[in-house]
């Protein structure tokens, strides 16, 4: 255990709130007068700041072993706020804000100033907050609120160039649809807290296994019926956030007519947060203790074998290179779902590092992409002919991303494609390996039409000059060295931080026993 | 013998679900947006009232969860817990009415830019809309 009294047993509330407060700053120093580049400066010190929280934790969560915690106004649980970080939390929020540094900077050198930039900035900050809150969380609830607040400011982000009549559109069906996923979550945990009487995830996962906890007791005596609604509807919700079949119909649209870091942003980072609470639930919540625990594996091996395959074979219709990507992002999360359903450690921690290697390759494609459609002022996949010939920066970088997504080895996707492998191969679920290996083949051959129209052939528009190019060439060039890093340090890192999150993860004892540590300090009533 | 307050505890079950599922049909099936976000509502509203419903307690003598004194005795804390409303829902409900003030409100200005940029409200012809323009394009 972390001592309550440590410098890191804050860590997991400082690095909630310094987004979130900077997110409040932001338009108070708009209003005070600060210019452009003072707000971008302002957005870029606070996501350093946050990093660097982050990366303390993970390395905090690494070496302590058990979860690090902390009472929200010092409440204990289950009476409080409970954020409860385990490696894998701290792991995906050192993911996010390390990630997010660098779309922050990507968006000072390639956002245009409209004298409304500083919103652009809060939201980004209001993203980064909430899916911090998400990965950090201990309460269901608040997972609820954590969720609508990444949620919101996404919609928002997509409609941010207010004229586009594509990006109105595609976020209006992001935000009706995505507003009654929500209302479905909220009365998911209405269910949950009717049927269980708390909604701490780990007094949840202590009622279904049975064991009694101070204050809660065992919970209601029958909690079959309202569980399984729960279930259900929490299962919507998450399923519609992560763009899983049959849910993933408003990504394309919705991550394609975005601005370019935005794209990045939710195709690399957004959809993790309903995978990690789908997985959270599933191995936590649940934790395999009751009959739906025992299903909801298969349902997550069946819903991601969908997307991959669909994601997959729709990447080769796309005119639009935009929605190329988008559809390779539902291809991917179909494969990460896969992995989690496998409920093997190896399984969970080969996609755990599919989750990271994807998020950083998808953001640099999104990123590399995104330049090169400022080059010809065109999405289409035929007016980029041989953009990357007419300018080579821009075409070694879609090279490498396009590359490491189409799992070329050793890059980083290649490695946990192949731990991937591996571990459906070990469990022995060969439906599995069928699926991935289909989509991984359709996918491969779109991801190299990409390349070959790109960086082959002849230039066929005239170029512009790209603006801002010290910040956005700096960037991609971080993200290279991140993906071929990822993939060569792969044996290092794979036993050393994705097995030990693997493994806390499908364990949920610990988890139990930081709760646990707090909540006996309550008296149990008796009337 | 069944109350009649027990009566019309459940019967409020029955009425929110009825409630719950024309909102949803309303969400899927109506084509205008405004029509689309009234039934939103709908929904969201249904869920609270249900959270409400949840902790309430169908008794003669049931009280607010608020404790009427600062020093509570012994006998007053346990009349209290026997008696009081359950108070997590409604802090629940709380924090979902705020949210769906912000949601709403956003998808309003969504509808309000919809509506000038394609000069329709309808769902329906907003998508015909662009989809004639993406083969177009093509």
């Amino acid at each position: 255990m972390v001592d309550p009294a440590a410098p890191e047993a804050v860590l997991p509330a400082l690095a909630v709130l310094t987004p979130a407060v900077t997110a409040f700053a932001l338009p108070l120093a708009h209003i005070a007068g600060l210019g452009r580049r003072g707000v971008e400066a302002l957005a870029l010190l606070s996501s350093i700041i946050t990093g660097f929280f982050s990366v303390k934790l993970l390395a905090a969560a690494l070496s302590d072993g058990t979860p690090l915690t902390y009472c929200f106004g010092g409440w204990p649980p289950p009476l409080g706020i409970f954020y409860e970080v385990d490696v894998t939390g701290a792991l995906l929020g050192c993911l996010t804000a390390c990630l997010m540094f660098l779309i922050v900077l990507f968006s000072v050198g390639y956002m245009e100033d409209d004298g409304r930039l500083y919103l652009y900035y809060t939201l980004l900050m209001v993203v980064e907050a909430g899916m911090l809150g998400c990965f950090y969380t201990g309460d269901f609830f608040n997972l609820f609120v954590m969720i609508e607040v990444t949620a919101i400011s996404s919609y928002a982000l997509v409609s941010y160039l207010r004229s586009d009549r594509v990006a109105v559109a595609a976020s209006l069906k992001y935000a009706v649809y995505g507003a009654l996923a929500t209302t479905a979550y909220f009365a998911a945990t209405v269910f949950a807290y009717g049927s269980m009487g708390t909604l701490n995830m780990a007094d949840m996962h202590a009622k279904i296994a049975g064991i009694p906890t101070p204050l809660t007791g065992t919970g209601f005596a029958n909690v079959g019926l309202g569980l399984l609604v729960f279930v259900a509807l929490a299962l919507y919700a998450f399923t519609y956030k992560s763009a899983l079949f049959p849910n993933h119909f408003w990504l394309p649209e919705a991550h394609s007519s975005a601005p370019t870091p935005v794209s990045a942003l939710l195709s690399g980072l957004v959809v993790n947060v309903g995978i990690y609470a789908i997985v959270r639930f599933t191995y936590t919540v649940i934790g395999g203790a009751s009959a739906v625990g025992k299903y909801l594996p298969i349902a997550l091996l069946a819903t991601g074998a969908a997307s991959a395959v669909i994601g997959g074979l729709l990447m080769n219709l796309q005119r639009d290179v935009k929605r190329l990507i988008a559809y390779s992002t539902v291809m991917n999360l179909g494969f990460i779902a896969l992995g989690y359903g496998l409920s093997t450690d190896l399984g969970v921690a080969a996609a755990t590092y599919h989750l990271v290697t994807h998020a950083v390759a998808k953001a640099m494609l999104f990123m590399s992409a995104g330049l090169a459609i400022a080059c010809v002022g065109s999405r289409n996949l035929s007016d980029l002919e041989g953009v990357g010939r007419a300018s080579p920066f821009i075409g070694f970088m879609i090279g490498v991303s396009t590359l490491t997504l189409a799992g070329v080895p050793p890059l980083s996707v290649f490695m946990s494609e192949y731990a991937l492998i591996t571990a459906m191969v070990r469990a022995g679920n060969y439906f599995a390996l069928a699926a991935f290996l289909t989509a991984y083949v359709s996918g491969a051959v779109a991801y190299l039409k990409l390349l070959y129209v790109t960086c082959v052939k002849p230039p066929r528009k005239p170029r512009t000059e790209i603006r801002g190019r010290g910040a956005t060439y700096s960037v991609l060039t971080i993200l290279a060295v991140a993906c071929v890093a990822l993939g060569l340090l792969a044996p290092l890192i794979f036993r050393s931080v994705f097995m030990p999150a693997a493994h806390t993860l499908m364990n949920p004892s610990q988890y139990l026993k930081a709760f646990l540590h707090y909540a006996s300090t309550l008296t149990s009533y008796s009337p | 013998m069944v109350s009649v307050a027990y009566v019309i505890y459940v019967a409020s079950f029955i009425t929110l679900a009825c409630t719950a599922a024309v909102g949803v049909y309303g969400v899927l099936a109506k084509r205008n947006i405004i029509k689309k976000i009234i039934a939103l509502t709908i929904v969201g509203d249904t869920a609270n009232t249900f959270a409400i419903l949840l902790g309430f307690r169908v008794s003669a003598n049931v009280m607010p969860p608020v404790l009427p004194s600062l020093n509570p005795s012994k006998e007053l804390l346990t009349r209290f817990a026997g008696a009081a409303v359950d108070p997590v829902p409604q802090a629940l409900v709380i924090t979902a009415i705020v949210i769906n003030l912000a949601i709403t409100a956003f998808l309003l200005f969504l509808a309000v830019r919809i509506y000038s940029l394609y000069g329709t409200l309808d769902y329906g012809k907003v998508i015909r809309v662009r989809r004639g323009e993406l083969d177009g394009e093509g």
